[in-house]
């Protein structure tokens, strides 16, 4: 499902180095965050949960028309660690990764690719899930909708900085990835609350009851 | 995607004078052509300079001695999103030409422009010199080395620590990734089997997803109450030793870098007549 790793040279230099400038905010503020909530001796705990996530993202999901895809994971992330911080930094160590070592984004874009998949993924993600959860009174179907939500506004974030770098149109980008997106979005929530299923039923201690998921 | 993990880093092992080099040449150059290749404008200057970068990566791809199928895979692996969007670009217009002229007309109103078909040749010309410089630095240079040579070129502490130490687990759980697929296909069970109900399927997956995550935060608890044993605290940091670069990682800069920064000047100053 991860169709929103930007390559370079789709968007200007100018318009990435914004990107960029955005993404440090918010990576600087996941760092702050790593050191009050989980007291940076724990940062450790996170790198190793980071290579998990790129694990997970390497499971293949079959797409009913033939096709592949991969989880993002930021809800996932998000949720089951209590704060969409924690979605920014795993997502930030995993993009990094797939850019410099697989060409999977890219140097100039990483900015916008942490952007859409660990700020807007993580942030998505972990609130709807907050409000779905409040209504619903029911984790799974929150984690559901809010994995969903996340996946879709992460690519229409996508779409939107391409017709901004001019080189994919707005009106086309919206319909194509929003469309494609919501479709498997419904996947990436399906895995995403029979995962957090698993996790609350083997270990529930890994998971925050404040701020996490609660049963 | 972490299958192929194994492949790059072995490519990283063989013996070449471009795998001997520091990688923070390496890293220099590689960001380098990035930055050039994306900083020159969407227009016609991108064919000289990046065939002239194309021909300098053959160069240094040749000097590696790698196989250009093991340049043809890698590609291949990163290609599909990028080259979804290049086709796109001859059905639609977009602002950087003021005009467009029609040289195909299809069903249903969709026309094949040449101006768009030349800025979808720019697209690909720029997303290939880009990839193919990545695919250069990750496949001449072991991941420790990169992370090293980011250290001493002033990554962060914070970053060259939590770096090294997903890295690190990166093949361990590259190794699980493996061995949890070999479980699963010994059980004769494959997410393409459309024999086996579709929400089963999804069921077993999520089951895969769930259980690696616990297994790297397991892991990870083991990791950090083992740092805890050997001193680790909250002022540590990843010890990277001082290394000046060599005499050939300097040559290899002065021969590569005056290509990269002077090509995409000269190309612009000759096509606005200043020269």
């Amino acid at each position: 499902m991860i169709v929103v790793h930007i390559p370079d040279a789709f968007i200007p230099l100018p318009q990435a180095a914004v990107y960029w400038i955005i993404a440090l905010i918010f990576i600087a503020l996941a760092l702050r965050w790593a050191r009050a909530e989980m007291r940076e001796e724990k940062v450790p705990l996170v790198a190793v949960l980071a290579a998990g996530i790129f694990a997970i993202q390497a499971v293949n999901v079959p797409i009913p028309w033939g096709t592949s895809g991969h989880m993002m994971g930021a809800a996932l992330a998000a949720v089951v660690l209590g704060s969409p911080f924690a979605a920014v930094f795993v997502l930030t160590l995993v993009l990094i990764v797939q850019g410099v070592l697989f060409g999977d984004g890219g140097i100039t874009v990483m900015g916008a690719n942490i952007i859409n998949m660990g700020v807007v993924g993580g942030f998505v993600g972990y609130y709807s899930y907050q409000g779905l959860n409040r209504v619903f009174k029911n984790p799974y179907p929150s984690a559901f909708v809010a994995a969903w939500f996340s996946l879709l506004v992460a690519a229409l974030v996508c779409a939107v900085e391409m017709a901004i770098a001019g080189t994919f149109p707005l009106g086309l980008g919206l319909f194509s990835m929003g469309l494609y997106h919501a479709v498997i979005g419904v996947i990436e929530g399906a895995i995403t609350a029979a995962a957090l299923y698993l996790i609350f039923t083997a270990r529930p201690d890994l998971i925050s009851t404040s701020e996490g998921v609660t049963a | 995607m972490i299958e192929d993990l194994f492949f790059i880093e072995k490519q990283t092992y063989r013996k070449s004078p471009l795998h001997d080099l520091d990688a923070r040449a390496k890293i220099i150059l590689s960001f380098a052509a990035i930055i050039a290749m994306v900083a020159v404008p969407y227009s016609p200057l991108v064919f000289p300079v990046g065939g002239t970068f194309f021909l300098l990566f053959v160069i240094l791809w040749g000097l590696s001695r790698l196989s250009p199928l093991v340049y043809a895979g890698r590609i291949l692996m990163v290609l599909p999103f990028g080259l979804f969007i290049i086709i796109v670009q001859v059905f639609v217009q977009n602002p950087y030409y003021p005009a467009f002229t029609a040289i195909a007309d299809l069903p249903f109103g969709i026309h094949v422009y040449r101006e768009s078909v030349e800025f979808a040749t720019i697209l690909l010309v720029k997303f290939l010199v880009c990839i193919s410089f990545i695919v250069l630095l990750s496949s001449t240079t072991r991941v420790q080395d990169l992370l090293e040579g980011a250290g001493r070129l002033g990554l962060p502490a914070e970053f060259t620590l939590t770096l090294g130490m997903m890295i690190r687990y990166i093949f361990v759980f590259g190794y699980i990734y493996r061995k949890v697929n070999e479980s699963l296909a010994a059980r004769c069970f494959s997410p393409f089997d459309s024999r086996l109900p579709y929400r089963y399927r999804l069921r077993t997956l999520a089951y895969t997803v769930g259980t690696l995550f616990i297994r790297s935060y397991e892991q990870g608890e083991r990791t950090f109450m083992a740092m805890l044993c050997r001193g680790y605290g909250r002022e540590s940091h990843l010890y990277i030793r001082k290394k000046p670069m060599g005499r050939g990682d300097y040559l290899f800069l002065a021969t590569c870098l005056p290509v990269v920064i002077c090509t995409p000047v000269i190309a612009w100053l000759l096509s606005s007549g200043l020269v």
